[in-house]
């Protein structure tokens, strides 16, 4: 029993992609630009040279917040979405009824739909393929090569992300709408 | 004829009902071209279905971004019709104005023949109709308005379904009692849909009460539009004085409802803007820029209001041609809601994703997607038909 968030050093992401692709790869993600429960957003760098806005620059990778309030689980009409023991939001494919509410509701566009299974699927913090292996990383926080991702329990005062949580500002991403995420921005 | 028995025990059917008197129709130019009609629009819907079952959601438009589209529209078009027909219905026998008496009985089947269609359209967005039907009751999602929305119809359909079925017996005690029920049940299912949308957080445009309001509103005035297409098509634009003093008092009562829907589109649009707040003020001038709005407004709203304001209801003729422009508007109003409530990208940090700058997001229906929400309208016509030729739609005197 845990309660996984993640913390995101987001400043030091190179937009390598390479948790895109392990995230993939690990959990058999479909090819195709909708199809990702990952992403990195960009910014196209603003101004004229020699006056160009450097923080206009900054990448900031993302996924599914994970919210402790979450508005995909609320409206969900058959319980397909829910929080497991982890306080990971999952979807359970064979209630799902492609109602596409959750798609509407989630204010992070975090979901998508699964061609195979035609359900709506999304980040699991890796659920169904490394912790149910017993593992406690993620595909995206191993292969990151300036460790932007740290992934752990919020519950164990000893863990790194409640560590560095205590110790670095933060914050969450669109917070005022009341989701309570459980991804974290490092300042 | 065992099963004509059978049926005339628990409803009556008309003596003269049979195959032969539903295909002996007056071959006029204008039967026929309704007749051709209906069979296009049933066989678009068939064709629809099929491609539905072939390859379900890929043969729709829909993306991670918008994932709904016109069927949802179309779906939000015939329920909220046939909520409109059920409070009309209702206006006789239970708000005991008694101009409305004499229509119960047809305007409870229209409400009937209009939810259907409705049915059929929402089986086909979802997904995966009968898993929903296992665990709608197996693990009830109770804090979700599609759960609430979707009981709430079974009951509407089940009310509705009962007070016809008294009403043609000529119970009208049980007739009465079951419409109050089909219409709490009704204006709750028909706002709960509203709320689908307005409990949307993410999306301000949507977010909060103003929608479920308005679909009340304007399913009043998609039913009474309805209401003005059926009459003049029976009575082929000549209407008997009892038909036409009702329906002059059901043009007033659309009058008022259309000038306060102005009144909430207005101020719905001014409380957007004003303040410049982002993600709603930019939806909304984007909303009020487009030729559909603006056409919507026109169509739906000004022209019959006009009409209805310098008759003083009285334009019948008017009114019927001006309803058909109308109904069409609304079907292309809630397909418009629905987009709106979508068309802003979820901002995120996705400024760009997969090298495209997000902007805004467009959608236009597949020719599927619209075979099978304008196809539902053959089977709203044909259930008309046959329940027209089966059935006495008219009062009894002794009312
Ligand atoms: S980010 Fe979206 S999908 Fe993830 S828990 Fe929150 S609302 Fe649900
Ligand atoms: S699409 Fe599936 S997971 Fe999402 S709300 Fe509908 S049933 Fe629940
Ligand atoms: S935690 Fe796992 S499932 Fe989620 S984005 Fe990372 S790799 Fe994908």
């Amino acid at each position: 029993m845990a309660r996984y968030g993640m913390a995101l050093d987001y400043k030091n992401c190179i937009n390598c992609k390479a948790c895109e692709t392990a995230c993939k790869e690990e959990n058999g993600i479909l090819m195709g630009a909708d199809k990702h429960r990952i992403w990195v957003g960009t910014g196209e760098i603003e101004g004229q040279y020699p006056l160009l806005d450097l923080t206009s620059n900054v990448f900031h990778p993302s996924q599914c917040q994970h919210c402790d309030n979450a508005p995909c689980e609320e409206v969900c009409p058959t319980q397909a979405t829910y929080t497991d023991e982890n306080g990971v939001v999952r979807v359970n494919i064979d209630q799902c009824i492609l109602c596409s509410y959750c798609m509407n509701a989630c204010p992070y566009d975090a979901r998508y739909v699964d061609d195979r299974t035609m359900t709506v699927d999304k980040c699991n913090f890796c659920a169904e393929t490394r912790l149910a292996r017993g593992e406690t990383t993620t595909a995206c926080q191993n292969t990151c090569p300036t460790k932007v991702r740290i992934f752990g329990d919020l519950d164990d005062p000893n863990s790194e992300i409640s560590e560095v949580l205590r110790t670095r500002e933060h914050y969450s991403l669109k917070a005022h709408l009341g989701t309570k995420p459980k991804l974290f921005y490092l300042t | 004829m065992a099963l004509r028995e059978l049926v005339n025990k628990i409803v009556p059917i008309k003596e003269d009902f049979s195959i032969k008197s539903l295909l002996g129709f007056k071959k006029t130019p204008l039967n026929v071209l309704v007749f051709f009609m209906i069979m296009g629009l049933l066989l678009l819907l068939v064709w629809g279905l099929a491609q539905f079952l072939m390859h379900g959601h890929h043969a729709y438009n829909v993306t991670r971004e918008h994932p709904w589209g016109l069927l949802i529209s179309g779906y939000i078009f015939f329920v909220g019709t046939s909520t409109g027909l059920c409070i009309i219905a209702s206006l006789g026998h239970v708000f005991g104005i008694k101009e409305f008496n004499h229509i119960g009985k047809r305007t409870t089947l229209l409400a009937i023949i209009t939810l259907l269609p409705g049915f059929i359209i929402i089986l086909t967005e979802i997904g995966h109709p009968v898993t929903m039907m296992i665990y709608n009751i197996l693990t009830p999602g109770i804090t979700s308005a599609i759960w609430w929305m979707g009981t709430l119809y079974g009951l509407v359909l089940t009310f509705i379904i009962l007070e016809f079925g008294f009403a043609l017996r000529g119970n009208h005690k049980w007739a009465v009692r079951l419409g109050i029920g089909g219409l709490i049940a009704d204006v709750a299912a028909f706002t709960t849909l509203g709320s689908v949308f307005a409990y949307l957080v993410a999306r301000p445009i949507a977010n909060g009460p103003f929608i479920p309001l308005y679909f009340l509103l304007t399913a009043v005035v998609s039913g009474a539009f309805f209401m003005f297409m059926i009459y003049g098509f029976k009575h082929k634009l000549n209407f008997p004085e009892e038909v036409k003093i009702t329906l002059v008092k059901l043009a007033k009562i659309l009058g008022l409802l259309l000038a306060v829907t102005m009144f909430f589109e207005w101020w719905r649009i001014i409380t957007a803007i004003y303040g410049d707040m982002p993600e709603r003020a930019d939806t909304m001038m984007r909303i009020i820029a487009s030729t559909s709005f603006q056409l919507e407004v026109l169509f739906a709203m000004v022209i019959p209001f006009v009409i209805i304001l310098v008759s003083k209801g009285t334009a019948l003729k008017a009114l019927f041609f001006s309803s058909i422009a109308a109904l069409i508007s609304i079907f292309l109003m809630r397909n418009d809601m629905v987009h709106h409530a979508q068309m802003m990208p979820m901002q995120m940090l996705k400024k760009t994703e997969y090298q495209l700058a997000p902007t805004w997001i467009e959608y236009s229906p597949s020719p599927v997607e619209w075979a099978i929400a304008v196809g539902a309208l053959g089977v709203c016509f044909l259930l008309y038909y046959v329940a027209e030729k089966a059935f006495d739609l008219d009062e009894d005197d002794h009312h």
